[in-house]
């Protein structure tokens, strides 16, 4: 999924290297989430995938292209691609996850910090790589925080420009 | 967050500057931070880099391209995702959100009242 991902922000063509539900899917949420819709995301699941899959989908996909941005912005190449490793995935999901108003269910209220609870494990992955890239959960209420040579408004400034840029109105 | 962070911390800030790269947003530094994220996003620029080591140093640089990564993560995860703006941040930030024409990028189902 993430040589798919690379493929589609750089606008190549399919590695061929996934089944055409998945490749859709990962080239979508890789090179055009703004463009994503309810109804794209219904069809993803009539055409087979189901929410558990998609949610581990968004989450690997949101992950590598994060640290793949931050080497493109370093000037640095591209981490090699170590290779998949073998076994069944673990199925593990949380049974409290309900529908709600946002397109997949979860735990809790519709909150970001909730949005990828419906697999736990890569809810908590989406915490660890959070905190160094930028704050903590628990440290984005100081208003006043500095980390490494920016201020909190300094970093608010880099962090809206790019949702700006990427039409994220969230 | 943005505004919320700069008005506890007593810090002005010119927020038109998100959307219009030709606006000071006021900060230090802030017209190089805004034209390193363009260089990364959109059209590379290595001297936009520059600007920012230049300006605020080379532990910046390194924290304004983590902060991008950071929310090229979280810009997916919320698109991808559906998260709802809910109506009281809508009516909350109803003046900024027309101020900047944010709601061009909504494409999020806006809640029932």
């Amino acid at each position: 999924m993430i040589a798919e991902a690379r493929s589609a922000r750089g606008g190549l063509d399919p590695t061929g290297g996934l089944d055409a539900v998945t490749t859709r899917a990962v080239r979508t949420v890789a090179a055009r989430p703004a463009a994503i819709r309810p109804d794209w995301v219904s069809q993803l699941l009539d055409d087979g995938l189901d929410h558990p899959r998609y949610v581990e989908l968004v989450a690997v996909v949101s992950r590598a292209v994060a640290i793949d941005t931050l080497l493109e912005a370093l000037a640095l190449e591209p981490e090699p691609l170590p290779d998949p490793l073998g076994g069944e995935p673990s199925g593990d999901i949380d049974r409290r996850a309900r529908p709600g108003k946002a397109w997949v269910p979860m735990v809790g209220g519709g909150s970001i910090t909730q949005a990828l609870s419906l697999v736990p494990p890569e809810n908590a992955e989406l915490e660890t790589l959070h905190g160094p890239l930028y704050l903590t959960f628990e440290e984005m209420s100081d208003p006043a925080i500095h980390k490494d040579g920016l201020t909190r408004p300094q970093m608010e400034l880099v962090a809206a420009r790019t949702s700006a840029r990427n039409s994220c109105f969230y | 967050m943005l505004s919320w962070s700069a008005q506890a911390t007593d810090t002005p800030v010119e927020l038109r500057a998100v959307v219009d790269p030709r606006v000071d947003p006021l900060l230090p530094g802030g017209r190089e931070l805004v034209g390193f994220v363009d260089s990364v996003l959109a059209v590379p620029d290595p001297a936009a880099a520059r600007a920012v080591v230049e300006q605020r140093g080379e532990a910046a640089l390194v924290t304004a391209a983590s902060v991008i990564a950071n929310f090229q993560m979280m810009n997916i995860v919320a698109d991808a995702t559906g998260i709802p703006v809910d109506n009281g941040s809508r009516l909350r930030n109803a003046d900024i959100i027309a101020e900047l024409g944010l709601a061009r990028f909504d494409h999020l189902e806006t809640e029932a009242t």
